[in-house]
């Protein structure tokens, strides 16, 4: 597709990911830290998770934008790996959990609402970032996964695989929600 | 502008702190306020400078973005919760079609120029004191319908000098 077109879309998506941040800093610290079972996470744990990812990818992403010499492409098109990652990462009908790597594990650390506040500092600066990619090009570009540092994926698929991991987890704070008021 | 209004299909509610706008986002709607408010700003390095305000029965847009369909870095944020009726550049552009409507049009831009030429005088305005006083005069319902500490980032001040300008 075209890189504008995608960068538009992700912008929109990260409006609509902040709004949603806001509206959880209303909730108190118990709903936050609510949990359905030992092992499954509060609201906190999960926004606190993104943090952990985002914490990785965008120093690496502002920092190869910063060096790149490669001119804005105008059309993007997502490598077989980027766009399968990408992909795998938007929930699914029945639910698929996923194994978490033990870096990026948030269970049981101490948490407060200052990690939403974390949070929404790094999708502004996810916005900054998105901006600044309109002079670069989204598929020459490479960013290290945090699965290993051998396999990179090109920018926008980098770009896409960040925004959908959140709008997974948001989902399951949705889910989180809906069965607090079960209980 | 009651016409404009008045072509609204669609009405949205956004609560306080939301974005309606992120920089870089291309957004040709023109925005009518029912009640609530918001305010527009850039971002200055991490700075936030708010460029323009709105409040009940103003109407807002990104005008760059709305006349060029290109990319805008202002921002729009909900003060409080905030009706918005939107308009979209498509609905302007038919209603743009009747030589009427066009002169309404050519009137409201007119005005709109005329307030930016205003508020270039503010910003090269180098007493505090007389930005106020230009803001307070050509607007006193703001000082009403928005908090302190944004018109006093409005007015390139602290939250103190503006408090200490409006008691004297």
């Amino acid at each position: 597709m075209q890189s504008e077109k995608l960068i538009q879309t992700l912008l929109e998506q990260s409006r609509q990911i902040i709004n949603r941040a806001e509206s959880l800093k209303n909730h108190d610290l118990n709903t936050l830290t609510w949990k359905e079972n030992e092992i499954s996470w509060s609201i906190l744990e999960c926004l606190e998770h993104l943090n952990l990812y985002g914490d990785f990818y965008l120093p690496q992403i502002e920092n190869e934008i910063k060096n790149s010499t490669a001119k804005t492409d105008i059309e993007f098109n997502s490598g077989i790996l980027g766009n399968y990652f990408a992909k795998s990462m938007l929930p699914k009908e029945n639910l698929n959990k996923m194994k978490t790597f033990k870096d990026k594990n948030p269970l049981n650390t101490k948490l407060d609402k200052s990690v939403i506040d974390r949070f929404i500092n790094q999708q502004i600066k996810l916005l900054d970032l998105l901006n600044q990619s309109g002079n670069v090009s989204l598929n020459k570009v490479k960013i290290k996964t945090s699965i290993s540092s051998f396999i990179k994926l090109k920018l926008g698929d980098t770009f896409q695989f960040l925004v959908n991991h959140i709008v997974r987890h948001l989902c399951q704070i949705d889910r989180i929600q809906v069965a607090m008021k079960k209980a | 502008m009651k016409e404009i209004i008045e072509l609204s299909e669609n009405t949205i509610t956004i609560d306080r702190k939301e974005f309606l706008k992120v920089k870089g986002s291309i957004d040709t709607n023109i925005y009518y306020i029912e009640s609530g408010s918001v305010r527009i700003f850039v971002l200055d390095e991490y700075d936030e400078q708010t460029i323009r305000f709105g409040y009940t029965d103003n109407v807002i847009v990104s005008l760059d973005s709305f006349m060029t369909g290109k990319p805008s870095d202002l921002f729009i944020q909900a003060i409080k919760k905030t009706i918005i009726k939107v308009v979209t550049k498509q609905q302007i552009n038919k209603f743009l079609e009747t030589e009427s409507n066009k002169n309404l049009w050519i009137k409201i831009l007119e005005n709109l120029v005329i307030q930016q030429m205003e508020r270039e005088i503010d910003i090269l305005t180098s007493s505090p004191k007389q930005r106020y006083e230009r803001v307070l005069k050509r607007s006193p319902q703001l000082f009403q319908e928005i908090p302190n500490r944004h018109i006093a980032n409005y007015l390139r001040m602290s939250p103190e000098t503006l408090s200490r300008l409006k008691k004297s």
